[in-house]
């Protein structure tokens, strides 16, 4: 009979379950808080051998019910969760973290970081693997709430520093927050993993002590080490720092020539487009060719006004020269397959113009140099210019009819 | 597009998967997962966090109670897919259950026995055509003795073959070697009859048979045929437990070029294989507008993918075999015309529309082969690749679709993504998203659909496991920038995306097959709109993904059932197993109807009933960024409708008319109904019945003999009343030709019978008559009290075996059964008498151990007449009494009674 009353309830505890789940899943979160006051009943009798122990369930249900609860307060929230806590040993670590965040994500920042504190302190027998990364987070988090806490002190210092007055047991704390976060900051950066925020306030740390070398040396380490995710973030973060502190052109080249490997569609590309154009180096204005071409072959750029305009003039300058033409005809000879139907439609030659008539101008430039004047998107395109009257549209007729052979040797 | 400025702290390791688990029922709920600083430019007022999960949402509210039909039912009778209890062994199903554990066994037996029924060409044909001439099936007796040594056919040459030589012709040596199979035929009918029965047994006779042919009989070697076999089963096994293709689903939404009228591509017909272009008028309700453009294809469609390039729809269709594009031109009305048709030697995997450039398609086979398709330029194949690309997986699907660049696409196996251009795929790819630690998958995980998410971000993807759904960015690979286990409990097969605006959510809807579960998710990429009302921000700046608000389940197919009108028991179940069937499509559209917006979801199912279901967007205040205690508690949310408006009952009832309508149309059952003995008496009933009473014994023989011929027990309400004189009336010699037949074949000499009842003599007939008429007179003198009640009877019965008599049948070959004419009835029941008395048939030498045999054979003959005499009034009467009755009357009570005058004989 034991037997059959484990059965009996097994059975009535994944019944109430599915119910709780059914409730969540269609937003019903009084239905979901009542059936959850009977499945907590189930920690009592827990004979299951499961791997995810009812423990966890009620955590995971219970908090996201009264996340969504409408008479659910922070309060209520509080209480479950250091139940939860005492309950679940073996995910303390977790649900201290979870509850640091929703404190957080409710403004709570001060009641976050005294949850933190408490967590740090936690021990428990030996830690296993992904205790040791969510202590680690921990750590990594109360370092970033004690950034804050300098941020918020350099500020006031700042502010009042202008006055001529100061402050020196703020300056002290501003200091003691510095240091503490600057302990915990750079421990979470040397391992593998995607660290922007943590990165940015430590290099910022860094930058205001003076400690030019060592942000660099965090910033270099978190581009290019290869054990990292190939993160954009962690090249545009190094190459603000070099512009910041007035680098070279060469090296903020060289930056961003490695952005461009990994992320030809970045947005820095047009920047990067601008300095290689300016370059007195013919390689450097060839590369700035390639990069504007290279970008333009995403969709996410097909209306972007500022590289179609940063193309057609870089392709202008060379139909006038008549210099380096080859380079033109290369950029094109991989794309004069696809762009016509993807960029230069009779459709988007129409759509262009009603909605923005500079995207439509700089492409019909680009299109009349590449597909010749005949093409489908610069003849509609210079017509509706020149209908309307606009001074630019007719130079630009003006401009194809004079350079048409020069043209031709591209298209040919 | 902008990258984020910050992404959302992660660890990042390699290597293969190590965390266990499995599906976890509530994996996806209570966590924030991580946080961001909201907005690093506002830090003076204060540092805000924006959390990874569990943000603001959109609220959207379901308008109906259940999914409501769009269109008339698929009008073709629907075959329910297989189903587990179809191939599993009859006890395993519920042992499983029992025992939670247990593998799944597959009943091998029933299926090759259904082949052998069903395909009887293709399992003996050759050997049957080579036999058949051995084999007699008739019910003569062979007149030929049958040889020890077996003569071929084939031995014999014919010498010229200009004539046929009477004694070497081989038909004639075929009757020579030519055996008799009636027996076994009977035998083999009979357990077709007892189909049902659960107690089967084999008679002697067939298992001797089937063990001397097992090894030649069959047109392919059994053991090779039981292998084949048994590889089908495992595979068909293998399908019901996870059946992926119709992965991305057979229904698309063409949206509206003018303002509200949208086309539906749909699969229908009774084999799901012709193409329907419906146009959907979206109002109030949606409604089908005119009648669908229809193409009929060769072939079980799969998949049906849509894109709008350059104001003009592609579409692709996918069967297993044959690949085709279509294109719905720009204008209003204008009909979709077919563009191209490809072949594939395996079957296609998938097939995805570029979203980029018009008439482009990417194409994948289960042998692994990936192309690119384009009307104009014909196929490219990018890759071929057997193996799988991360580890070894045993499946074969493969999958590919498009990316943020026009000539690089993703490519998929159950083990992850990897991207190539399209103009150096052997030197060009890198690996978007792999089954391991790096994206945080568990042991076991599986990519089970892949999706660009082009229309709200152009770098996106969005992948699902059965776990979990990712998704991901282009420009940073690995890295999911979302992840969430949407605790599903099948692997969702078929997925929507439904972009939002500027500061809007995206929507994405996941479906899965044969739970017909739709899960609504929401993500946004912006600094949450809610939490910064005060700084009104500059066109929602580009953030890290976040998933905004919980998931919500929407309305099932099956879900309707309860809001449509009651139904009769068998009617409510073809019901409920057409409203059940797997689904097989899903398809979305955002209707604006002034302020109010709603999101219209379309649901396919594999009968081909399309359903839908309308989603309200509320617009809610979105609460300040204050404190929980502060806040207020928002108003509860409103209740779920409980009964479907009018408009959506008419639809209902509509929809289940010409449902019931069209099975009517479509009987199910084309045999006649049997009845398991089992079901009418019980074991017990029949062994304690079985003594005593000889009604009990009639009932008995008459079910028997009704179950041997798969016939129904019909006579048993209306039996014909016996006229007791007629039995009296028997001359000794008078049988009927077919019983005389029958009584001289069972004494063996039958073809001597045969001879000399060709030379019957007229006279010695005559003589015969005469004298039965004068044993007519004297038995009238003995008659009982109840023969006078059927005077007339006699006469009548007189005049049928007078005509019976006079004409002489003409001379039939043996081999030719004679059959009886309409108009001379067998008189059985005086057949019967004569055969019953044991003196009668002593003197046809029938031996004594065989006249019992005989005798319960011939009763349940005579019970068949052939048909009854006009009923008289006085008959009427008795016709009144029950069945049963009027039976014992006629055989336990006249039979014995009119043994006794004749023993004396």
């Amino acid at each position: 009979s034991t037997h059959k009353h484990k059965l009996d309830f097994t059975k009535s505890k994944e019944a109430c379950l599915s119910y709780i789940q059914d409730a969540m899943l269609q937003q019903q979160w009084k239905r979901a808080a009542e059936f959850m006051a009977c499945y907590v009943e189930s920690l009592e009798k827990d004979f299951s051998r499961e791997p995810v122990s009812p423990s966890e369930i009620i955590w995971r249900m219970g908090s996201e019910i009264l996340c969504h609860h409408p008479q659910s307060s922070i309060k209520e929230y509080n209480s479950f969760v250091e139940q939860m806590k005492t309950i679940g040993l073996k995910r303390y670590l977790k649900i201290c973290l979870e509850h640091t965040f929703h404190l957080l994500c409710n403004g709570l920042i001060d009641e976050a970081y005294q949850n933190l504190s408490m967590a740090e302190s936690w021990r428990f027998g030996e830690y296993t693997v992904i205790q040791d990364k969510e202590k680690k987070l921990i750590q990594a988090y109360r370092g970033l709430l004690d950034y804050y806490s300098w941020y918020k002190q350099k500020n006031i210092l700042l502010e009042h520093g202008q006055d001529g007055f100061e402050d020196l047991s703020v300056e002290q704390e501003m200091h003691s927050s510095f240091r503490k976060a600057a302990v915990n900051l750079q421990e979470i950066i040397k391992i593998p993993g995607v660290w922007d925020l943590f990165v940015k306030c430590y290099v910022d740390l860094l930058e205001f002590y003076g400690d030019h070398n060592e942000a660099r040396q965090v910033l270099n380490e978190y581009a290019y080490n290869s054990k990292f995710p190939a993160n954009p973030n962690a090249h545009v973060y190094l190459y603000q720092f070099l512009k910041r502190q007035g680098e070279s052109k060469k090296s903020l080249i060289s930056a961003l020539k490695i952005l461009h490997d990994i992320v030809p569609s970045h947005e820095l590309m047009i920047d990067f487009n601008t300095m290689l154009q300016k370059s007195k180096k013919r390689k450097k204005r060839r590369l700035g060719l390639e990069v504007i071409f290279a970008a333009l072959d995403y969709a996410g750029w097909k209306e972007n006004v500022k590289a179609w305009s940063c193309l057609a003039r870089q392709v202008k300058q060379i139909i006038i020269s008549e210099k380096h033409l080859e380079w033109i005809k290369q950029e094109w000879n991989s794309r004069k397959d696809w762009w016509p139907a993807f960029h230069f439609s009779r459709y988007l030659a129409k759509k262009n113009w009603q909605e923005n008539k500079n995207l439509s101008y700089e492409k019909a430039v680009v299109a009349g140099i590449l597909l010749g004047k005949d093409c489908k998107y610069f003849k509609h395109v210079s017509h509706q210019g020149c209908k309307a009257q606009v001074k630019r549209f007719r130079m630009l007729k003006r401009f194809m009819n004079k350079h048409n052979h020069v043209c031709l040797r591209i298209s040919g | 597009m902008e990258f984020p400025a910050a992404l959302f702290p992660s660890y990042f390791v390699t290597g293969p998967p190590q965390e266990e688990g499995g599906p976890a029922p509530t994996a996806g709920w209570g966590e924030h997962e991580q946080v961001l600083e909201a907005d690093p430019g506002c830090r003076q007022a204060g540092t805000m966090f924006v959390p990874r999960r569990g943000g603001m949402g959109e609220s959207w509210k379901p308008a109906d109670a259940a999914a409501i039909p769009l269109l008339p039912p698929n009008t073709s009778y629907w075959i329910p897919s297989l189903e587990p209890q179809d191939i599993l062994y009859r006890g395993a199903l519920y042992r499983k259950l029992q025992t939670g554990k247990s593998a799944a066994t597959l009943d091998f037996t029933k299926q090759l026995r259904h082949f052998f029924v069903d395909h009887p060409e293709d399992a003996f044909g050759s050997m049957g055509q080579l036999l058949h001439q051995n084999f007699f099936l008739g019910n003569s007796k062979l007149k030929v003795s049958v040889h020890l040594r077996v003569i071929m056919p084939s031995t014999t040459p014919y010498s010229g073959g200009a004539s046929l030589c009477p004694f070497s012709s081989p038909q004639r040596q075929a009757r020579n070697s030519s055996i008799r199979m009636t027996a076994l035929m009977e035998e083999i009918e009979r357990l077709k009859a007892r189909r049902g029965c659960p107690k089967q047994y084999l008679v002697p006779r067939l298992r001797w048979f089937s063990h001397i042919c097992r090894d030649w009989l069959f047109e392919v070697p059994l053991g090779l045929l039981a292998d084949s076999m048994h590889e089908e089963l495992l595979l068909q096994w293998a399908n019901l437990l996870f059946d992926d293709s119709c992965t991305g689903g057979a229904l698309a939404w063409l949206p509206p070029k003018d303002l509200c009228t949208g086309c539906l591509v749909y699969p229908g017909g009774q084999a799901m294989n012709h193409l329907y272009f419906q146009d959907v008028v979206l109002k109030e309700l949606p409604r089908a507008q005119a009648s669908p453009a229809q193409f009929e294809l060769n072939g079980r469609i799969r998949q049906v993918a849509a894109a709008r390039v350059d104001g003009e729809d592609f579409v692709g269709v996918r069967s297993d075999y044959h690949c085709g594009i279509w294109r719905v031109p720009g204008r209003i009305g204008a009909a979709p015309t077919p563009l191209q048709v490809i072949h594939t030697d395996v079957p296609a995997s998938c097939l995805t529309v570029s979203p980029h450039l018009p008439g482009e398609l990417a194409v994948c086979t289960q042998s692994g082969a990936i192309y690119l398709w384009s009307v104009e330029m014909g196929l490219q194949r990018l890759r071929h690749d057997t193996q799988t690309m991360f580890f070894r997986d045993h499946s074969s699907w493969h999958w590919s679709d498009f990316t943020a660049h026009p000539r690089v696409l993703s490519c998929a196996d159950r083990t992850g993504l990897q991207c190539l251009d399209a103009r150096a795929p052997e030197r060009c790819h890198f690996d978007l998203f792999k089954v391991g630690q790096e994206a945080g998958c568990q042991q076991g995980e599986r990519v089970v659909l892949p999706m660009y998410l082009g229309r709200a971000h152009p770098s996106q993807h969005l992948v699902t496991t059965q776990f979990s759904v990712y998704v991901l960015d282009e420009r940073l690979p690995m890295v999911p920038v979302l992840k969430w286990a949407h605790m599903m409990k099948a692997p969702p097969l078929f997925s929507h995306l439904t972009p939002g605006g500027p500061r809007r959510s995206h929507k994405v809807l996941l479906g899965a097959s044969c739970t017909q579960e739709l899960l609504l998710l929401q993500y946004q990429a912006f600094t949450s709109a809610g939490q910064f009302l005060s700084y009104p921000s500059t066109g929602g700046s580009q953030s890290a993904c976040q998933l905004a608000g919980p998931p919500q389940k929407l309305h099932s197919i099956a879900g309707c059932l309860q809001h449509l009108p009651t139904q009769l028991p068998h009617h409510h179940h073809l019901l409920q197993q057409r409203l059940d069937a797997p689904a097989a499509g899903l398809a979305a559209t955002l209707q604006e109807d002034g302020p109010q917006e709603s999101l219209l979801v379309f649901q396919l199912s594999e009968a081909g009933d399309i359903f839908y279901q309308r989603l309200i967007h509320e617009v809610m205040q979105p609460p300040a960024p204050t404190l929980m205690d502060e806040a207020e508690p928002s108003a509860s949310p409103q209740p779920l409708p409980a009964v479907p408006s009018p408009a959506a009952a008419l639809r209902y009832r509509r929809w289940l008319k010409d449902f019931s309508r069209g099975h009517r149309e479509h009987p199910q059952h084309t045999w006649p109904p049997t009845f398991s003995q089992k079901r009418i008496f019980t074991r017990r009933e029949l062994e304690m019945s079985a003594g005593p009473s000889t009604l009990h014994q009639q009932a008995r023989q008459q079910l028997r003999q009704a179950m041997q011929e798969g016939n129904r027990i019909q006579r048993w309400d209306t039996p014909p009343p016996q006229p007791p004189l007629l039995q009296l009336l028997e001359p000794p010699g008078g049988l009927d030709t077919l019983s005389a037949r029958l009584t001289t074949a069972w004494s063996e000499g039958w073809c001597q019978w045969w001879e000399e009842k060709s030379n019957y003599n007229v006279a010695q007939r005559r003589q015969a008559l005469r004298e039965r008429r004068r044993q007519q007179k004297r038995a009238r003198g003995r008659r009982s009290l109840s023969a006078s009640f059927t005077s007339s009877h006699t006469y009548q019965s007189e005049l049928s075996e007078l005509s019976d008599v006079a004409p002489l049948p003409p001379p039939l070959s043996p081999t030719v059964l004679p059959r009886e004419t309409a108009s001379s009835p067998p008189p059985s029941a005086v057949l019967d008498e004569a055969l019953l008395s044991s003196q009668s048939l002593h003197c046809r030498g029938i031996p004594k151990e065989r006249r019992k045999t005989l005798r319960d054979y011939l009763s349940v003959c005579a019970e068949e007449p052939p048909e009854p005499p006009e009923p008289l009034a006085s008959q009427a009467s008795q016709a009144c009494i029950p069945s049963s009755q009027s039976l014992s009357q006629a055989s336990c009570t006249s039979q014995p009674r009119r043994k006794r005058p004749r023993m004396g004989f």
